[in-house]
């Protein structure tokens, strides 16, 4: 008997799906396993966790919208870093940028808030969020058109200067940093959501939608049809396949570098000010681990646009989930979603081995197999 | 069994998902022997041979080494049979010595690698006339350099059946001369070596037997000395062909595009074209030959505006198009189109479709912000269908195309533009004789549409028979130009390696030079617009 690994002509839809539902099933029945060695009834637990808590709930409508608060940043993050990575520039990158987006929407909400009327502060504090964040990322986009160096090391380590920058303004309590409660003796972040915040369109009963997540959908339509209609999003095609073609085409590769590597940036400063404006105030904390989390969400995704809203989505119901479940099971603590989302990451790559190959048995002698 | 073969392959069947890359193939090759495997792109002999070098098992078959039944699961195994095997595309470590290549996968009893392991690299060297550096590093390295270094490889491992999978495509003819001596020498050994090639010539040079496949199926096996290329050639593509190339004599139009005294640098600074002058006409087909790398690619990336000038001059009908950007060299009609050695780096974006590498150079010009897809696949199309390019549909990636439809794309959408002067560097390079005809046919129906065209070539013979005027290039300097009608092969090789200087052939006119040049008019031009 032996086994031979064959080219698959092509995967139908129905096949790719199979598969992929397949891998997660598998990597529940893992969960579900290590769940009953340490005696937690499975069932029981992924119903809580996938109903996100919510059968049974009088507040189930909250759970929901906070649900949506993490939801959007993902989502958007998720977007952004795909513009990038279509061209293959490995911005990893997110969560520096996450954060300079958050500073720059707190400054503009602490300082302009009550000032000037919310809608435009709420406006300006979405643009200081992408300018802020945009310029992050332009920033080693520069460096690497001009000097030729590597993005995936540079967007890395700006991420921990972003991070200890924002450590220290919210560590330092002295009489120029607006950033904390004047009043409080300790270093406590200033919030602002009763002054300036996004607002939320009652749904009937007591939900409320907030508009970040409409426009958050807003954003990754009008992405998907700029990476698949337009002239730059082709652009951003060619380059990202062959920098040579593009190079010889007569693209100007060092702007299309440069300008997609800030609308990435960008977008991924919308998401951040996004949150800050729903939460209300900045820790170090803010970023949720989006710009890590988003990566995994463009790559699962294979970088498309539509699919990303699904995988974010599902995604986030095993983080929300899963801090809703430890609520009911303590012995499992909510960092199990990390360990599920790991499983299931590695055991979708398993499919797409499957789908681009399939593995024949045959017997010693067999001249004719399928 | 009559006669011991050092490699006997029964009824080998390979199949890849629905394709069937090899059907039944049958074909031996004996002690001493140069066996030449011919066949058209994709007719599966890179694929037979790979069964036997042990990266490919069989679906059905059986192979015999020295007339015993074998199995072959893995490179390793090969090299125990003594089977080694030199690839298109080499592999070695690129920052490793040739010595470190060489040994690296030799299997070495002990912990210590051994002192004597120069000398008999050294001695492998000497037996069978190779010029080696064992201390040189691989990126320091020239092609053909490459080449001898995987060859002393599989002699190092003590390989007694050499496969080389079309060697001479990229060297030089005088490389090519030095590697048939060593072939020589290797089957005076005792080697037996099978040579993949579609060079006809040198399967008429090199070896004793041919094995002819097509389209997966083995044809017949015929010895070298009883038949002839146009034979051949018919067994190969399955009927008869014409293996003349036209040259239709065209009316010639005034000088369209111009060089003087130009001067080119290659990237790491060295001067790679030195003070060339030529012109080319609408209605003729101007040959550039030379040794590999002595400034082609420079020359056509300056043309095309991608490689900034050292010194002199570049006029187009008159007008001076140095300093311009690739889009308006673009726009005036000059296309390029060249064929780099791994074939897809330059003028495609592989991934893409064919719709969307359609687009590649004109997709700035749909109005509004979108591309104009429906253009595009209507462009992919109509070359499919003029060019003949097999493929599933418009919107299928361009990397899963074989070489030969790759090359016709490419080709087609610089037809496509409507260009006036056409740069085409290496058009036919790695294609079949059936490829090859189609591009020599297309270049010629654009030459007789008054399209002046630069064709960059390797091999002399189809320059000869093609070109009307042939430049020869040597190390960047230009040795003259010669009527494609009345100049030979010596001629041009003494020309490429510098031997002959023709520059001053015609006293009244220097070479490149033309007699009724735009130059007067493009600098009067400039003195009204000052």
């Amino acid at each position: 008997m032996r086994i031979h690994i064959v080219k698959r002509e092509n995967c139908s839809l129905l096949q790719k799906c199979g598969l992929y539902v397949g891998a997660v099933l598998i990597a529940l029945v893992l969960g579900g396993v290590l769940l009953l060695s340490i005696g937690v009834d499975p069932i029981a637990y992924y119903t809580e966790m996938f109903t996100m808590g919510t059968i049974g709930n009088r507040i189930a409508y909250k759970t929901f919208m906070n649900y949506l608060k993490d939801f959007v940043p993902l989502v958007l993050t998720s977007v952004a870093l795909s513009l990038a990575f279509k061209m293959r520039f490995w911005n990893i990158g997110g969560e520096g940028q996450f954060i300079m987006g958050a500073i720059a929407t707190a400054w503009v909400a602490i300082k302009l808030g009550g000032v000037l009327p919310t809608a435009v502060v709420l406006i300006l504090m979405c643009l200081a969020a992408m300018v802020a964040a945009g310029l992050y990322g332009l920033l080693v986009a520069a460096l690497k058109v001009k000097f030729g160096t590597n993005e995936t090391l540079l967007t890395l380590m700006l991420n921990y200067v972003a991070l200890y920058v924002l450590t220290y303004l919210l560590e330092t309590k002295a009489a120029w940093n607006f950033f904390l409660e004047p009043t409080a003796l300790r270093p406590v972040p200033q919030s602002f959501d009763n002054v300036v915040s996004f607002p939320s369109i009652p749904l009937g009963g007591k939900f409320a939608l907030n508009i970040c997540v409409i426009l958050a959908l807003a954003v990754g339509a009008l992405i998907y049809v700029y990476l698949k209609y337009t002239k730059q999003g082709y652009e951003i095609a060619v380059v990202g396949d062959s920098a040579g073609t593009a190079r010889y085409a007569g693209m100007k590769v060092n702007r299309i570098v440069l300008r997609t590597v800030f609308l990435s940036a960008c977008l991924v400063g919308l998401a951040a000010a996004f949150k800050v404006g729903t939460v209300g105030t900045i820790s170090t904390t803010i970023t949720n681990d989006v710009g890590w989390t988003g990566i995994i969400v463009a790559w699962l995704s294979q970088l498309n646009t539509g699919v990303i809203f699904v995988v974010s989505a599902l995604i986030c119901v095993l983080h929300t989930g899963s801090v809703e479940a430890a609520a009911s099971f303590s012995r499992v603590d909510s960092s199990f979603a990390n360990m599920l989302q790991g499983v299931i990451l590695f055991l979708i790559l398993a499919a797409d081995f499957f789908i681009r190959f399939r593995v024949v048995i045959t017997k010693k002698g067999d001249r004719n197999h399928g | 069994m009559s006669q011991q073969y050092a490699i006997a392959l029964k009824g080998i069947t390979k199949t890849f998902g629905s394709v069937v890359a090899n059907k039944n193939i049958s074909l031996n090759v004996k002690e001493g022997e140069i066996l030449a495997l011919l066949g058209e792109n994709g007719s599966g002999k890179t694929t037979l041979m790979n069964m036997l070098s042990g990266i490919y098992q069989p679906d059905s078959g059986e192979i015999f080494v020295d007339g015993k039944a074998v199995s072959i699961h893995s490179p390793e195994d090969a090299k125990r049979l003594g089977i080694g095997m030199v690839h298109q595309h080499f592999k070695l470590v690129d920052v490793f010595s040739a010595a470190d290549n060489i040994w690296m996968g030799k299997e070495k009893p002990g912990l210590r690698l051994k002192k004597d392991r120069f000398a008999k690299i050294d001695e492998i060297a000497r037996k069978f006339g190779f010029e080696m550096d064992q201390h040189k590093k691989v990126y320091n390295m020239s092609v053909s350099e490459k080449q001898t270094l995987e060859i002393i490889k599989v002699l190092y491992y003590g390989a007694k059946i050499i496969i080389l999978d079309e060697p001479t495509a990229v060297l030089t003819v005088q490389e090519i001369d030095k590697l048939f001596a060593v072939l020589r020498r290797m089957k005076e050994d005792g080697h037996s070596i099978i040579i993949i090639t579609h060079k006809l010539n040198e399967v008429m040079a090199i070896s004793d037997r041919v094995a002819i496949l097509r389209k997966g199926e083995y044809i017949t096996t015929v010895d070298t000395r009883e038949t002839n290329e146009q034979a051949l050639t018919e067994w190969m593509v399955g009927r008869k062909i014409d293996l003349n190339i036209d040259r239709p004599v065209m009316e010639k139009t005034r000088p369209l595009l111009e060089l003087r005294d130009v001067s080119i640098r290659n990237d790491e600074g060295a001067v790679a074209i030195d003070g060339v002058n030529f012109y080319i006409r609408g209605g003729e087909i101007l040959g550039v030959a030379g040794i590999a790398g002595c400034g082609q690619k420079e020359l056509c990336e300056a043309i095309a505006g991608l490689r900034p000038l050292e010194k002199g001059q570049m006029i187009h009908k008159g007008d001076n198009i140095v300093g311009l950007s690739p889009k308006a060299i673009h726009e005036k009609g000059i296309s390029m189109s060249f064929i780099p050695e791994d074939r897809l780096g330059m003028g495609l974006a592989p991934s893409l479709s064919i719709t969307d590498n359609m687009l590649l150079k004109n997709y700035a010009e749909a109005k509004g912000p979108f591309v104009d897809r429906k253009q595009g696949r209507a462009d992919a199309q109509e070359v499919i269908e003029q060019l003949e390019v097999v493929t599933p549909s418009t919107e299928t990636p361009v990397r899963r195309l074989s070489g030969g439809n790759v090359q016709k794309v490419l080709l087609g959408r610089e037809i496509k533009a409507g260009p006036n002067v056409i740069v085409t560097a290496y058009p036919v390079r790695g294609l079949d004789i059936n490829s090859s005809y189609t591009i020599y046919d297309i270049l010629n129906q654009q030459k007789q549409a008054g399209v002046g065209i630069l064709f960059v070539g390797e091999d002399l013979d189809v320059m000869l028979s093609l070109c009307d005027k042939i430049l020869v290039l040597c190390h960047g300097k230009v040795m003259g130009v010669v009527h494609a009608h009345k100049t030979t092969k010596e001629e041009l090789g003494l020309m490429m390696t510098g031997a002959l200087d023709l520059t001053n052939k015609y006293e009244d006119k220097p070479a490149g030079i033309a007699k009724d040049t735009l130059f007067a008019q493009a600098e009067t031009g400039e003195e009204q617009s000052q």
